[in-house]
């Protein structure tokens, strides 16, 4: 095992390669020239062609995408170009604000939602089935924006419930920031998260050792909280955990309708203001949370059954 | 037990949900709110309009702007008076105040601050010029202090740039007093001395905090950084060491009734604390305003249509809360650029005029400013000398008729033969829109359009390499000066300089190249209102509107003035609690 | 049959007659959906939304069904010719998202070694760069249009189908029909696309009918970003409009719009939801 995860942590460095490399050639290569916009609206000719120097964009494209490769393994991202602050420090304070938001909204939904698919597979086919998947199909089929502009219009500012947006870092103040948003993102999760839970979970009820267990008297609930949900562990654990590295990257519409200041926002920024180091930080960041989220998967695999080996 | 503990987290929520900050009535605050997050606060970058607003907050220049005159006016700030103007007009002497304190920093000696000298203006202006900080304000200076340019290109190979070489147009008479030569007469110098580019700072802060320095403003302002958190908030505090800087005690006729100076007289600035936060979406910055959750708001120019009903009323929902309006005409002008590199524009000036004839500016000021602009007839907005009040532009007023004679006289009747023409434009719904109504406008007289819509740098990109066909932008003043806008259309200046249209006419520059250099005065009006009418009939644009800024503001804010360049403005405001508890109640 | 032993036979065929009840009808909506979209595209028979007819902003009334917009154009006729976009960036993201999941998986899970190493490599230094970096910078390249909200919608889109193609066609090529075929002398291609790829077909509609919806919604989000369809009426720009509507009391272009989209998407989930349940093998019967 430990070889394996060596051979997997090892496996980032290809990725890394090929995550820089798109990167690279979709934002320095096409995207818009940093240099006028950094300047200004009155920039000459001579600044921009120095700006370009300092920046690096003169260097030939092989040389430059070396630049990225190694601040992607070396972890020094440099400062931002569009607001020159040190980027470490800019996703050190961002990733507070989208975590608070988007770790409780994710955990509450993932919980949420397997218990609403015991129990929709316990009641399946009648009557409470259908009107809960209905409800989480029917709220997932509206538009993300429309929540926002609606929920933030109806239950911040006409009712008074929440704040209608901005945030404080301290505990607990901020759920009262992050409550409304987090509820729009359980509400957008429950359809996909019940609909896969309950598909995972149907496929079991109908293996032969349901059966014995059924035959052996056992009742349908310990069947379903025993051997069910146990067999169902290992895709659930999949769907659950690969979705957390972009977690990290915060909720971007959410984020930004409700002035909380998280990654998603500076990403959105990096992206609209051709903030290329930005650009690639974010990018390193989320692949390697990826691969090692990923890796943590197959590692719960042999928690959740000891059948599977990794090799 | 996942339910207990979801039973506990949903409670705590809840629990959360209900304790939300109270108001406070201890001292005077105000709530602001800024549209963008905010990039730091060094002086040389405070290229755009919301950083600028925070550094004038901290930090302080020679001249600002009268915060009650208009026409605006220049005043000394940190200077003692007006400068001395030599009688060539190229050598300014300042005198700078006795006893105004920096704000206590660690990076001085025993943490108290020290006092600001004529030595830190040489170095602040110096710092505009260093090759390796490449100031967005750099233009203000190119060319024309004498020396500058010269020490600027001798430092960019250097390792380290070198602040004791003498520079000939900088130079210091003693403590308080230090002289500018220019290298060339340039009469909109003074203005850029009230500009956020050119304001004081010290240079021992700069070293200590190094590339840091953005995040620890330290100036000779009326507020103190508190907390700054770049996207989300930024709190500040009355500055205890600030001068004995007053409110004034007059301003236009009007003001007296305005009561706009009640507070005459009184030391600035007028309330202890200021919170600005960084709200970036409409709706949540108008639905924080009507709950009374923050004091002014400067309606975003391209959708304030949602403050006003007819045309100049606040809304009754909100006059009802003791909301107060203010309407002022900015100093901007909306445009279509056509690129003049394309020889379908270039030569073609009836095709240009047929376009803008094709325009209906009547119905474009009712959809989008809610009949709040003015419809401009050339490249200056009212409010600045050159701007000719007779002048009517003879290819605005929509005709179609005349439109599409003047098509047809270009070689294009009914729009055939004329390919499909690419207007580009932002992203933003407003704009979005109204390039939905440009198209729909040239498709009268049988012009096709196409919208593309690009992120700010891939427009930026496209004006800069040329290849932008046509675009909608806006300019807004950098000052009160038509040199400001013409140079817009001054031949040299084009892209990747600020004539992004790349319009060149030999006649314009002349007369511009003489215009530019001479001290206001009739003589130079008249060139100017030369220009202004050229500008017009050559339509190198069509020409959009000069927009109104609209902003709305509390009850309890007193002294509320619209000021075009508005980063002195936070320290004259002031805020009547008494009010504040009364108001808040129709909430 | 056991597993109909907990309830009884009644419930069971009423619950399937309610199903496919449901699933019919959402056929039908999908299918007039359709429809409304090829009429849009050859322009006959639907209301006009190209002219100011009113004055602007009119809320829902008698004629306007749904009000009017900035413009004074009828917002129902929007609504109705926004379709058009909707289906066409459902149908053609499927069309450039499924085969190229399909034909990546299989070709990695079938042949494994080092085919397979250099697909996983790719699918996974996709599947970590986040979307929304992906769907700009695509339509930064081909620049602004529809053709740009196609190509970005379908080329982020084939990563999660590619994956599990390459799985379940790992697992059916142990399988004792594929020996066979090798017995019989069955060339790879035949293998694969003959006897393999059937078997996994089922994983391809339901995929398609997700891809269709997600590809719906996403239009919203590029047009938030300004990076949506110009010149002609979507949803997304509908809805995008609606941010600066709302505050000011306009409802009707977001709730249009809205309402429009959720009942496709509504459509295709359930239709999704049936067409696994009947297709999948591994519930047949039950």
């Amino acid at each position: 095992m430990t070889t394996y995860i060596i051979r997997r942590l090892l496996y980032m460095i290809p990725v890394i390669f090929g995550v820089s490399f798109i990167i690279f050639v979709l934002f320095n290569v096409v995207a818009g020239d940093p240099a006028p916009l950094l300047l200004g609206k009155h920039a000459t000719a001579q600044q921009i062609h120095d700006l370009r120097e300092q920046l690096g964009l003169n260097k030939p494209l092989f040389a430059q995408y070396m630049d990225v490769v190694k601040s992607a393994f070396t972890f020094d991202f440099g400062r931002s170009w569009a607001t020159r602050q040190d980027i470490i420090e800019m996703i050190r304070q961002g990733a507070w604000p989208s975590l608070t938001l988007t770790i409780p909204a994710f955990a509450i939904s993932t919980i949420l939602s397997i218990l609403l698919s015991l129990v929709v597979a316990f009641y399946r086919g009648k009557g409470i089935d259908l009107t809960i998947r209905f409800l989480c199909i029917a709220g997932q089929s509206i538009s993300s924006v429309a929540y926002i502009l609606f929920f933030q219009y109806f239950f911040a500012y006409k009712l008074g419930w929440f704040e209608i947006s901005g945030y404080e870092p301290e505990f607990p103040i901020f759920l009262s920031y992050v409550a409304l948003p987090g509820i729009i993102w359980i509400v957008l999760s429950l359809g996909p998260d019940v609909r896969f839970f309950r598909t995972v979970i149907l496929d079991e009820i109908y293996q032969d050792y349901v059966r014995t267990a059924r035959a052996k008297g056992l009742g349908e609930i310990t069947v379903l909280l025993k051997h069910v949900l146990r067999n169902a562990m290992i895709p659930i654990i999949t769907y659950v955990v690969i979705q957390i590295p972009f977690l990290i990257l915060g909720a971007l519409l959410l984020e930004s309708f409700f002035s909380i200041p998280g990654l998603g926002g500076i990403t959105l920024n990096a992206l609209n203001s051709s903030d290329f180091p930005v650009i690639k930080a974010m990018a390193v960041l989320s692949s390697i949370a990826y691969i090692m989220f990923s890796l943590l998967t197959d590692v719960l695999y042999t928690l959740a059954d000891p059948r599977v080996k990794l090799k | 037990m996942s339910t207990r503990l979801f039973g506990l987290v949903f409670a705590f929520m809840i629990a959360a949900v209900g304790c939300s900050r109270e108001q406070n009535f201890d001292e005077k605050v105000l709530n602001l709110i800024t549209p963008q997050k905010i990039k730091g606060f060094d002086p040389i970058y405070a290229a755009d309009l919301y950083a600028s607003n925070e550094i004038g907050k901290v930090y302080e220049g020679l001249l600002e702007f009268h915060y009650l005159k208009r026409p605006y006016e220049l005043t000394p700030n940190l200077a003692e008076s007006m400068p001395e103007v030599s009688a060539d007009g190229l050598t300014y002497t300042f005198k700078v105040k006795k006893g105004v304190m920096f704000q206590d920093s660690k990076a001085f000696p025993g943490g108290k601050g020290r006092e600001l000298k004529a030595d830190d203006f040489i170095y602040s202006i110096r710092r505009m010029a260093d090759p390796k900080l490449q100031s967005t304000g750099w233009w203000l200076l190119d060319g024309k202090i004498a020396g500058l340019n010269q020490w600027r290109e001798k430092n960019a190979s250097a390792e380290k740039v070198n602040y004791e070489e003498e520079v000939e147009g900088l130079k210091k008479v003693d403590d308080y007093t230090f002289q500018f030569k220019l290298a060339k007469p340039f009469p909109q110098f003074l203005y850029a001395l009230a500009m956020p580019f050119t304001f004081a700072v010290a240079k021992e802060v700069v070293e200590f905090h190094g590339q840091e320095f953005q995040n620890y403003p330290v100036g000779t302002g009326p507020f103190k950084l508190e907390k700054f958190d770049n996207s989300n908030r930024i709190v500040y505090h009355r500055n205890p060491s600030f001068r004995e800087k007053l409110y004034p005690s007059e301003g236009e006729a009007t003001d007296e009734a305005a009561g706009l100076l009640a507070d005459a007289g009184k030391k600035l600035p007028l309330v202890d604390k200021v919170i600005v936060n960084i709200v970036v979406e409409s709706q949540p910055q108008w639905l924080n305003f009507q709950k009374g959750s923050a004091d002014l708001l400067a309606v975003p120019k391209d959708n304030f249509d949602q403050a006003i009903v007819g045309g100049k009323n606040l809304h009754p929902d909100m006059a009802k809360k003791g909301i107060r309006l203010s309407m002022v005409n900015a100093l901007d002008t909306t445009y279509v650029a056509f690129n003049h590199t394309d020889p379908l524009f270039k030569d073609n000036i009836k095709l240009r005029q047929a376009m803008s004839l094709a325009y209906d500016h009547v119905e474009s000021n009712k959809l989008f400013y809610n009949n709040t602009a003015t419809i401009a007839q050339s490249i200056i907005p009212p409010g600045i000398s050159g701007h000719k009040k007779e002048y009517k532009n003879p290819y605005i007023g929509r005709n179609l008729e005349m439109a599409k004679k003047l098509l047809k006289e270009a070689g294009y009747p009914e729009g055939k033969g004329l390919p499909e023409l690419n207007y580009e434009t932002v992203g933003s719904t407003v704009s979005r829109q109204q390039g939905e109504f440009f198209a729909k406008n040239m498709a009268d007289i049988g012009i096709k359009i196409r919208i593309s819509t690009n992120t700010w740098p891939e427009l930026v990109k496209k004006t800069n390499t040329k290849t932008a066909q046509m675009f909608g932008i806006a300019w807004g003043a950098d000052y009160p000066d038509a040199e400001n806008f013409f140079g817009l259309l001054f031949g040299p200046n084009e892209s990747p300089g600020s004539n992004s249209s790349n319009y060149k006419n030999p006649t314009f520059d002349k007369i511009f190249a003489q215009a530019s250099i001479m001290q206001d005065g009739p003589e130079r009006t008249a060139l100017y209102e030369q220009l202004y009418e050229m500008a017009g009939n050559e339509v190198p644009w069509i020409y959009g509107m000069h927009r109104t800024s609209v902003s709305v503001y509390q009850g309890w804010v007193k002294n509320y003035k619209y000021i075009e360049f508005n980063h002195t403005q936070v320290q004259y405001l002031n805020a009547d609690l008494e009010a504040k508890k009364e108001l808040l109640k129709k909430f | 049959m056991s597993a109909q032993d907990t309830k009884s036979l009644w419930a069971d065929a009423f619950s399937r007659l309610v199903r496919d009840r449901w699933a019919l009808i959402s056929l039908v909506i999908v299918m007039v959906y359709a429809g409304v979209a090829v009429l849009a595209t050859i322009g006959w028979g639907l209301p006009d939304w190209r002219t100011s007819q009113a004055a602007e902003y009119l809320a829902p009334n008698g004629q306007f069904w749904l009000g009017t917009d900035l413009f004074g154009r009828d917002v129902l006729a929007k609504v109705i010719h926004g379709t058009k976009i909707a289906m066409s960036v459902g149908l053609v993201t499927s069309l450039i998202a499924i085969p190229i999941g399909v034909f990546i998986g299989a070709i990695a899970g079938y042949f494994g070694g080092w085919i397979d190493d250099i697909i996983s490599w790719f699918i996974t230094t996709f599947s970590s760069i986040p979307n929304i970096m992906l769907l700009i910078s695509i339509t930064l390249i081909m620049g602004k249009g529809l053709l740009s909200v196609y190509l970005a919608l379908g080329i982020t889109g084939w990563v999660g189908l590619a994956r599990l193609i390459r799985g379940e066609v790992m697992k059916h090529k142990e399988r004792e029909y594929v020996h066979a075929a090798s017995a019989i002398g069955g060339g790879h291609f035949r293998k694969l696309f003959i006897h393999i790829l059937p078997n996994v077909m089922h994983l391809v509609i339901i995929n398609t009918s997700l891809q269709f919806q997600t590809a719906i919604k996403s239009e919203v989000i590029l047009s938030y970003l300004g990076l949506g369809v110009q010149g002609e009426p979507s949803w997304g720009t509908m809805i995008d409009d609606a941010r600066q509507e709302l505050a000011r009391g306009v409802w009707w272009q977001l709730a249009g719009a809205t309402f429009a989209m959720f009942l496709v998407v509504l459509a295709f989930n359930i239709l999704g939801d049936a067409l696994r349940d009947s297709l999948d093998p591994k519930l047949k019967g039950k």
